[in-house]
């Protein structure tokens, strides 16, 4: 097919940019889409013959991902996100507004073509709810007028400014705050290299290649008690010891950069106004075990990070700090960003590399562990966007200093996403160890409205809730973990009394349904099976038998998956049916907290 | 081989040992202990996907899949606590969820792993009152049925396509609950149509074209028997109601080919049912060939045939047997040609030279045989001609199983770019009818090659010298001296080397080994063997004859030209394949043919008796690679008789008027102990044939000289069946025929 010199330009670069070359895949169908409107025969038959692909395993990985279209969408694709922290802020009220509005429903797509809508899962945006994306470009704190006027400008062909640095993210400091991996956001261009360079970045790059060697850099990191900030909290310095020294084969270092846990919007920030802390940190982490070579896999919907990332990778290359001999230490790194196409499964460590190399995101069978057998078959480490950002600092305060800003175990600043009804939702960055009540009270201003507290989901959906009197906690990895949830990926989300607990039970189901790979049975028909129950009891049509049934089977589910989405799935649900079991009860007798007991009754929602 | 480490552990108590490496799962299958799966399947990729096999495991935090998981020294499992149970009735819990339930009118009701898990361990009692997720039935050919709501998304089908066919048409749509298996057309397939994505599928959402809603597995009675179609000989196990077979497939996993079957051994069945089967003798009457009773017929061929016998003699009576025929019938028909007739012109359509390599061999012949097991477990594979995947998919498959699992390096040297070139490890490409000169090139070093090829040939040589061991399988494109500069290059390499030749239909091998040619006696002996002559006139009764007798070419010619008075032919078709065309039969005084339908040879007969089908009768038959395999007799068709009821009614008509013994076996196991004692080679033991197994014979003798084989060029010619074509038989395979990828083949 006749490509335009953009997107051919774009295949050459793409079809010899990785090692093999079906990882190409992916970034092909999403650039080739952006160009024809959707994924067209013609463009499955390029992408074939370039890759050497059969048609049917272009098609199983597009069906997977969730922004690959087969057929053509609107001009303007208008995604409304009604994941938990958007629903707490009236995404679900703007997606009826949406419809009503542009008189089409859920992936429809106008007469005319010029828009489409979507209703879709968190898209990082969480401190700026409810969000909405068009296309690529995010709006956020989107009221209903606000959106009007955003479908009308967008009618009349002209494009409103999209929001840039994410809402919550730039704001007066709290003194309870200790910036350090975001101390750079709010300064003017702190993406672009000069100014990085101005205010330290790639110092901790000269300390360790010059100064230290692979195993030092591995000990300062395993003494700062860094643990890994995209949710399972493990101790990275481990981590990247496990990465045989020996191997014959090539060795990967993977940024996560798939940020999509409901709730959680720290990476995006991150990497918008301080890519080059991360390339830093990545190439750090490819000394210390032995890698020439970096991925950053960014989820589909940052595109305009990716854009910023690329362009940080760009001039990194042009300093000499990424490439052949960096620094004149002999060292060679060479990294690629790389766009995901919307797949939450693919955060997980093993789909992401099933992602990579260009296929269905499903989870790979472990043992092995990826620090042995991972991208390609060699060993990789993989760490979030957070975790890579903390080394430069680590490396140039030292290890143990670096530790001492947390608790024991628990080294170091941790960022903070918080949303839901709060007074100042945003992106903090605390020590770790901070009281949890102190945290929503002091930082994130107290609740919205003054409204009383019911629950907090301390981090990011699959995180088990608290109750308002559980709360007075220190935020580290251990004393979450013994108070049954998990610090998570750090998106905390605050829910109030007018919240209806089974609604949200409902709407968390309804993400993992969404995102369930479908590769092993508890999980894929386990969340299928709890979402249309629990769609059915909050409509009202629930019977008793069902509070302990959802219980049940959320249990059943938990620990029996192949990978860990299940019990993500499992553990919010089995924390809200027991600590809220009172108002699945109330929903029997046709009341709700939501201030809808007659929506309920009618069964409209 | 180095000696593999065992591992103890103890499993529900017991302690069982096991080589290490072994997955827990197999472990408990050694001990008798059923851990259930769906998509663990032994040969294919883990997936741990199912999730019906976990597990306890002292000190794991949680349950473990016993199909990944390998067993340690120490290890304790238990696979039959409360908790496990538990998890396996959740697992069937929610896999039975959106499953339809429609047992009653699904195909696999009665032979369904999900019906038996839930059976065993699932619930009595659905709780889910949810609306299922619906999707409509697909058809994606003429032989497979996609019905996505029964699916329960093991993937064995879609591993098998990939990994075991390496056709890679099936992959997995949509995600989460709604995934679903695609074909690679976007709704249908285009592919081998092998149908293995059937019967790996454990439950009813693969469906066969063929059998959907004909009946239920509990009507059908099974009968295992050989495929009678390619040379490989496939253990296939045929589902017969009211003796007509509705489906073949080889889900028992047993015989040589595992559950391995290709499309013509799982569709190509409903020949035995096609109209224009020949249900009556015929006899000529002028122009025409008219229906006659069996006595009739049976005695115009047998007066006929005396009276030329005694008119001219036996050289003047021609005998053409047949590729698919059983070996106690080709055994009976050489005995007729030899021992009643004194003649020894007879032969077969050739399609590899057995006798070239048997002869190249001589004493070693046995132990330089290759099996299809050793070809499978064989480190090392050099395929000289043939094209494995279209010709003989049983060594095809084979060989992508040992690089599968052994990591077999694979050598190519061929003129075409055959489908294999993908997985070999070295291709070189030949011209057309060059590979006997590249072969020569191997073994002496002479002989010129265009720039390029002498450098692959060079290399190939080198790499084939380096390994430890070599197994060759060569087809057509070697014959007589060509193979024996195979052989001679095989004996200079360091390593054991073993050979398998390559024919076309499933007794090819079997009517060279029972002595279908007209200079060796079975066996391969030689005319001028004096033992072996003994030996056959001792239990004939009769003098074998010492003058070599006609190639079936020469006796076609002979035929059209007169100088032969008779043709006997058995269940072959040689007035279309050898001769000059249109002349039909020309000055031949007196055709006897025995077939299954009015091929062209048949139209030209005095005397066409009904055939019985390999599917109809009882005997045995030699794959190519020498194994000899039962046949059992499964369906009937009303007519038609077996060629070995045929050959024993002229035998008798014949001692009649006069000439030669009576053949008094009753079954054709009794010819078969008469092989045993006269063919030293089949001398094999009954126990393995009888369990359904294969035995390798054991052709070998001493060599004569060093002489190759001495075999006219083009006498030996591979017709190059494709998938979808079986020589005269495939026209009749109405199913395979269809199909469009059948056309769309050359």
């Amino acid at each position: 097919m006749e490509l335009s010199p953009k997107l051919a330009a774009k295949f050459d670069q793409l079809q010899t940019a990785y090692p093999v070359k079906r990882s190409a895949l992916i970034p092909m169908l999403m650039f080739g889409q952006d160009e024809l409107g959707c994924v067209t025969d013609e463009l499955i038959a390029e992408i074939g013959r370039r890759l050497e692909l059969n048609n049917v395993q272009i098609e199983e990985t597009l069906a997977y991902y969730s922004m690959l279209h087969r057929k053509p969408i609107g001009k303007h694709h208008v995604q409304v996100c009604t994941n938990i922290a958007c629903k707490l802020r009236g995404g679900e009220e703007l997606l009826e507004h949406a419809k009503k509005r542009l008189e089409i429903g859920h992936k429809q797509v106008t007469q005319d073509g010029v828009f489409s809508l979507e209703e879709v899962e968190c898209m990082g945006a969480c401190t700026g709810a409810p969000a909405v994306q068009v296309n690529y470009d995010f709006y956020e704190n989107v009221t209903p007028l606000k959106f009007d006027r955003l479908i009308e400008d967008l009618d009349k062909g002209k494009k409103p400014e999209p929001q840039g640095v994410i809402s919550g993210a730039l704001h007066e400091r709290n003194k309870l705050e200790t910036p350090l991996i975001s101390k750079k956001w709010g300064v003017k261009d702190s993406h672009k290299i000069d100014v990085a360079l101005q205010l330290g970045a790639y110092q901790a790059l000269d300390k360790a290649l010059k100064q230290l060697t692979p195993d030092q850099i591995i000990d300062e990191v395993k003494k700062s008690s860094l643990r890994g900030r995209g949710g399972a909290g493990f101790p990275t310095g481990m981590k990247w010891s496990f990465v045989p020294k020996d191997s014959q084969k090539p060795k990967y270092v993977i940024c996560n950069a798939d940020e999509s846990e409901p709730g959680t919007c720290k990476d995006r920030p991150l990497m918008e106004m301080d890519p080059h802390q991360l390339i830093e940190g990545i190439i750090i982490a490819g000394r210390a075990i032995g890698a020439h070579r970096g991925f950053i896999y960014i989820r589909g919907e940052y595109r305009y990070v990716l854009d910023v990332v690329e362009a940080a990778i760009a001039e990194a290359y042009q300093r000499g700090y990424l490439g052949q001999n960096i620094l004149g230490s002999g060292f060679d790194f060479d990294l690629l960003i790389h766009t995901g196409a919307g797949a939450y499964e693919c955060g997980e460590e093993s789909a992401l590399m099933e992602s990579l190399e260009g296929k269905r995101g499903n989870p790979r069978i472990k043992p092995p562990f990826p620090a042995v057998v991972g991208l390609y078959g060699c060993p990789t480490i993989i760490n979030n966007v957070e975790t890579l950002s903390a080394v430069p600092s680590i490396i140039l305060e030292g290890g143990e200093a670096y530790a001492s800003r947390g608790t024991p175990k628990n080294g170091g600043t941790r960022l903070l996403c918080v949303s839901g009804h709060v007074n100042k939702p945003g992106i903090y960055e605390i020590p770790l160890g901070m009281n949890m009540k102190k945290f929503i009270e002091e930082v994130a201003g107290g609740m919205r409205g003054g409204k009383k507290l019911k629950a907090v989901i301390p981090g990011g959906s699959s995180c088990p809730v608290f109750k308002a009197e559980e709360i007075d906690i220190a935020m580290d990895y251990d004393t979450i973990a013994k108070a049954g949830s998990m610090l998570g990926s750090g998106g905390m989300v605050v829910i109030d009394e007018d919240t209806c607990m089974v609604d949200m039970a409902r709407r968390i189901m309804h993400f993992y349904a969404h995102e369930s790979c479908g590769w092993c049975i508890p999980c894929r028909e386990g969340t299928n099976w709890l979402k249309k129950m629990l769609e059915r009891f909050h409509a009202g049509l629930g019977r008793p038998e069902d509070i302990d049934l959802i219980g049940e089977l959320s249990k059943n589910m938990l620990g029996r998956t192949f990978c860990p989405l299940g019990d993500a799935a499992a553990m919010p649900t089995i924390s809200i049916v027991q600590k809220f079991r009172n108002e699945f009860e109330d929903h029997l007798q046709g009341r709700c907290a939501h201030n809808k007991a007659a929506e309920v009754l009618l069964g409209t929602r | 081989m180095a000696e593999t480490k065992l591992v103890k552990l103890k499993i529900d108590d017991r302690e069982v040992e096991v080589p290490a490496g072994t997955l827990v799962i197999e472990a408990t299958r050694r001990l008798g202990i059923e851990v259930p799966s769906f998509c663990y399947y032994p040969g294919l990729t883990l997936q741990a996907a199912c999730r019906m096999c976990l597990v306890e495991v002292e000190k794991a935090p949680k349950q473990q899949t016993a199909c990944t998981l390998v067993a340690t020294e120490g290890m304790v499992v238990r696979t039959n606590t409360d908790a496990v149970r538990a998890s396996r009735k959740m697992m069937l819990e929610f896999l039975l969820s959106n499953h339809p339930l429609d047992c009653p009118v699904c195909d696999k009701g009665g032979e369904c792993e999900l019906q038996d898990m839930t059976f065993r361990y699932g619930a009595d009692a659905s709780r889910f009152v949810e609306e299922k997720i619906h999707r409509p039935e697909e058809k994606w050919s003429d032989v497979v049925y996609y019905d996505a709501p029964r699916c329960i998304l093991c993937y064995r089908c879609v591993r098998v396509c990939d990994e075991g066919m390496d056709v890679k048409a099936l992959g997995v749509g949509m995600r989460g609950a709604h995934s679903i298996i695609i074909p690679n057309r976007e709704d249908h397939l285009e592919c081998e149509e092998c149908g293995m994505c059937i019967d790996i599928c454990p439950v009813g959402a693969l469906t066969s074209g063929t059998y959907r809603y004909k009946t239920r597995p509990w009507e059908m009675t099974y009968v295992s028997t050989i495929c009678t179609h390619c040379s490989n000989g496939c253990k296939t196990t045929l589902s017969v109601r009211n003796h007509e077979i509705l489906r073949a497939n080889n889900r028992d996993l047993s015989g040589i080919n595992k559950d391995f079957l290709c499309v013509k051994g799982r569709f190509g069945f409903d020949f035995t049912r096609h109209p224009g089967r020949i249900k009556q003798p015929l006899l000529r009457k002028g122009d025409k060939l008219y229906p006659v009773s069996w006595e009739e017929a049976a005695q115009a061929a047998a007066a006929k045939l005396n009276e030329l016998h005694t008119a001219y003699g036996g050289e003047a009576i021609g005998f053409i047997g047949s590729n698919r025929t059983s070996n106690e019938e080709n055994y009976l028909l050489q005995r007729l040609a030899r021992g009643t007739f004194g003649s020894n012109n007879i032969d077969h359509h050739r399609t590899a030279d057995y006798t070239g390599l048997v002869t190249a061999l001589g004493e070693n012949a046995a132990a330089a045989s290759l099996t299809m097991e050793q070809l499978y477990q064989s480190k090392t594979v050099l395929i000289v001609g043939n094209d494995p995947t279209n010709q003989n998919p049983l060594v095809a498959w084979q060989i992508r199983a040992g690089i599968r699992h052994f990591g077999t390096k694979l050598f190519l040297l061929n003129s075409r770019d055959i489908k294999l070139k993908r997985k070999a490890a070295q291709f070189v490409h030949v011209a057309r009818g060059q590979e006997a000169a590249a072969v020569r090139w191997l073994a002496t070093g002479e002989g010129q090659f265009a720039s390029g090829v002498a450098e692959q040939l060079s290399a190939l040589k080198t790499a084939l010298e380096a390994e430890p061991e070599l197994a060759i399988v060569f087809g057509s494109e070697l014959t007589g001296a060509a193979i024996h500069d195979l052989v001679a290059f095989g004996s200079k390499l360091q390593g054991k080397v073993r050979y398998m030749a390559l024919g076309d239909y499933v007794n090819s091998r079997g009517a060279a080994d029972m002595g279908l040619l007209p200079d060796r006696l079975p066996g391969y002996a030689r005319l001028d063997d004096k033992s072996a002559a003994e030996t056959f006139t001792k239990f004939w009764g009769a003098p074998v004859p010492a003058k070599p007798g006609l190639t079936a070419p020469q006796m076609i010619d002979s035929a059209q030209s007169g100088k032969l008075k008779a043709l006997y032919v058995i269940g072959a078709n040689p007035f279309r394949h050898f001769g000059k065309s249109g002349a039909g039969r020309g000055q031949l005084g007196f055709l006897v043919v025995h077939e299954m339908f009015m091929t062209e040879t048949a139209q030209l007969a005095d005397v066409v008796f009904p055939a019985a089908s390999a599917y109809e009768k009882d005997g045995s038959v030699t794959n190519t690679a020498g194994e000899i395999q039962l046949l059992h007799k499964a369906a009937e068709v009303m007519g038609a008789r077996s060629d070995f009821d045929l050959l024993r009614i002229l035998s008798h008509q014949l001692e009649k008027l006069g000439l030669g013994k009576a053949f008094q076996f009753k079954t054709p196991a009794a010819v078969f102990e008469e092989m045993r004692k006269t063919v030293p080679s089949y001398n094999v033991h009954p126990a393995g044939l009888l369990t359904g197994g294969a035995e390798p014979s054991k052709t070998q003798f001493t060599r004569n000289g060093h002489a190759p084989y001495d075999v006219p060029v083009e006498l030996i010619r591979s017709a190059n069946d494709n998938l979808f074509t079986s020589g005269t038989l495939g026209r009749f395979c109405t199913t395979v025929q269809s199909l469009p990828e059948a056309e769309a083949k050359p």
